[in-house]
């Protein structure tokens, strides 16, 4: 008998079968450094170039950043705002149509508004993160609020907790894991954004290395950036599913009732 | 999901936006000078210029058609696949994990792969709108496919079908509220995925248009075409949401809608 996991990891080889054999296809039938279709073990001599030179680890280090803190405050701002819009009920109906439409703007298109008036900055591309990536967060925080027990309010109440105590004891954590799921839908999303926004402002980041590849016609420099972009939305992605599942696993009030 | 509670109209809603607008005039006009960025009157007055103008609507229409092609082809690829992946255990084992390294790639990133191969043309834009369209449809597709009852099975293999008449007759039938929000979700993808290619690269469109009034300094015209572009986006998804409803009626697509958002 195997052990399970050699099992499960035969299991993961197995189903990587088609993109390991495209690969090797690839490899062998390339003409090495082709302008359109260069051969994968090109790519790994620009990519070796790159790291040399420190370009590579410098853009990697720049796009987390600005990926990391643009998602840290859109979260803080939308699960804020979230709450208020929330709680508040005179508040919602006075915004609701404003934001509504704010919403309808598509994020991309936000990034020609945020370089008219802020510039080529990282200040520029954290506001389109936060931006385009508050609402999955702040709908999750509002509608889950909407949903809430409402056994929950009427016990607090019965509790007498002020208002500022029921919302940081009882609302407050009864919308956690909602709000984790709103950063899920949330993530890939602000990894595009930070990817489009480096492209169209041609900055060091790993999406401003792929355009410059592009401009240079050095396809094997954009292969292999692609692949880092790929195994690094591969790697966030694993860790938030983890996240996701450690939050709502460990906090499930819900069903307490 | 939306803000809205209830369906109808708030006054106070209305009255809000509209206070906001007055606000950003009187800040613009009086307040502060502030060379990009114009007054709403100033945008409104903007677009009522740009809508006389044919290429403004040519524009439009070449962004809705590389939408709807990059769609059609990823829905077919998708419901294609999808079905594959939930009838096929084989297919499911030799492929799974390949499709979910694939799927978290992020689309955009495929954009300067398309200006290598095509230069700055339709094919790159559909190349960047088909990658991201096509997961949706496939998971749902799959999705809904994997969720058919066990029973359904039983009943369609003591109706003798043969292996089309089985697809065609009793897989899609039951999986369609899921196969239909997977296409909903696609399309609205497709549409930003569009808007997204054009302003990287490709002469047309209302991304392209977008840049080049930016990059020309107008920002009223800019203003003007994101606002199209808003205006488009929620048409589109409104119209979706009422066939997606009128075709699936009976089955719950809310619950499919929130399962969906989580996946």
């Amino acid at each position: 008998m195997m052990p399970i996991y050699l099992k499960s990891l035969f299991r993961v080889l197995l189903g990587l079968l088609p993109i390991i054999s495209l690969l090797m296809i690839w490899q062998l039938f390339s003409d090495g450094p082709s302008p359109h279709f260069p051969a994968p073990s090109y790519w790994m001599m620009a990519l070796g170039q790159l790291w040399k030179s420190g370009q590579i680890q410098f853009a990697i280090k720049e796009t987390f950043w600005i990926f990391s803190v643009g998602l840290i405050l859109s979260t803080t701002l939308g699960f804020s705002l979230g709450i208020t819009i929330g709680v508040n009920q005179k508040f919602r109906e006075w915004t609701t149509y404003s934001f509504e439409s704010f919403r309808a703007i598509p994020p991309p298109v936000v990034i020609p508004i945020a370089v008219l008036l802020m510039g080529y900055s990282d200040s520029m591309k954290i506001v389109v993160i936060v931006f385009a990536t508050i609402w999955p967060i702040l709908l999750n925080v509002v509608s889950s609020i909407d949903n809430m027990h409402s056994g929950l309010v009427d016990m607090g109440k019965a509790l007498h907790l002020t208002q500022k105590q029921l919302i940081f004891k009882v609302v407050i954590p009864s919308v956690i894991p909602n709000a984790i799921i709103g950063i899920r839908v949330t993530i890939p999303l602000a990894i595009v954004i930070t990817l489009l926004t480096e492209m169209l402002t041609g900055s060091n980041g790993l999406g401003g290395i792929m355009i410059a590849g592009q401009r240079n016609y050095n396809s094997s420099q954009v292969y292999g950036v692609l692949i880092i972009v790929g195994i690094l939305g591969l790697i966030i992605n694993l860790a938030s599913n983890y996240l996701e599942k450690y939050f709502t696993k460990s906090w499930p009030p819900k069903q307490q009732l | 999901m939306t803000f809205v509670k209830n369906s109808s109209l708030s006054l106070r809603g209305i009255a809000g936006l509209l206070l906001f607008l007055i606000l950003w005039e009187i800040l613009i006009r009086f307040l502060i000078q502030f060379d990009n960025l114009p007054a709403p009157s100033a945008i409104l007055f903007s677009w009522f210029d740009l809508l006389t103008l044919k290429q403004y609507w040519e524009e439009i229409a070449h962004t809705l058609f590389a939408a709807m092609l990059g769609w059609t082809v990823a829905s077919f690829a998708g419901i294609f696949l999808g079905l594959s992946l939930g009838l096929s255990k084989t297919f499911y084992k030799y492929t799974y994990t390949s499709i979910e390294v694939m799927r978290p790639w992020p689309g955009v990133a495929f954009a300067p792969i398309g200006l290598l191969l095509f230069g700055f043309s339709l094919k790159m834009e559909l190349l960047v709108i088909i990658l991201p369209a096509l997961w949706p449809v496939l998971v749902n597709t799959m999705g809904g496919i994997v969720n058919i009852p066990k029973s359904l099975y039983e009943v369609v293999a003591s109706l003798r079908l043969t292996h089309f008449a089985k697809i065609y007759k009793v897989f899609i039938p039951s999986a369609k509220a899921s196969i239909l929000v997977g296409l909903r979700i696609s399309l609205s993808l497709s549409i930003i995925m569009a808007v997204v290619a054009e302003m990287i690269g490709s002469p047309n469109g209302i991304g392209y248009a977008i840049i080049r009034e930016q990059q020309a300094m107008k920002p009223t015209n800019m203003f003007s075409y994101i606002f199209t572009i808003a205006l488009i986006n929620v048409f589109i998804n409104y119209l979706l949401s009422k066939i997606v409803n009128r075709l699936s009626s009976g089955q719950s697509t809310r619950r499919l809608n929130q399962k969906v958002l989580v996946q």
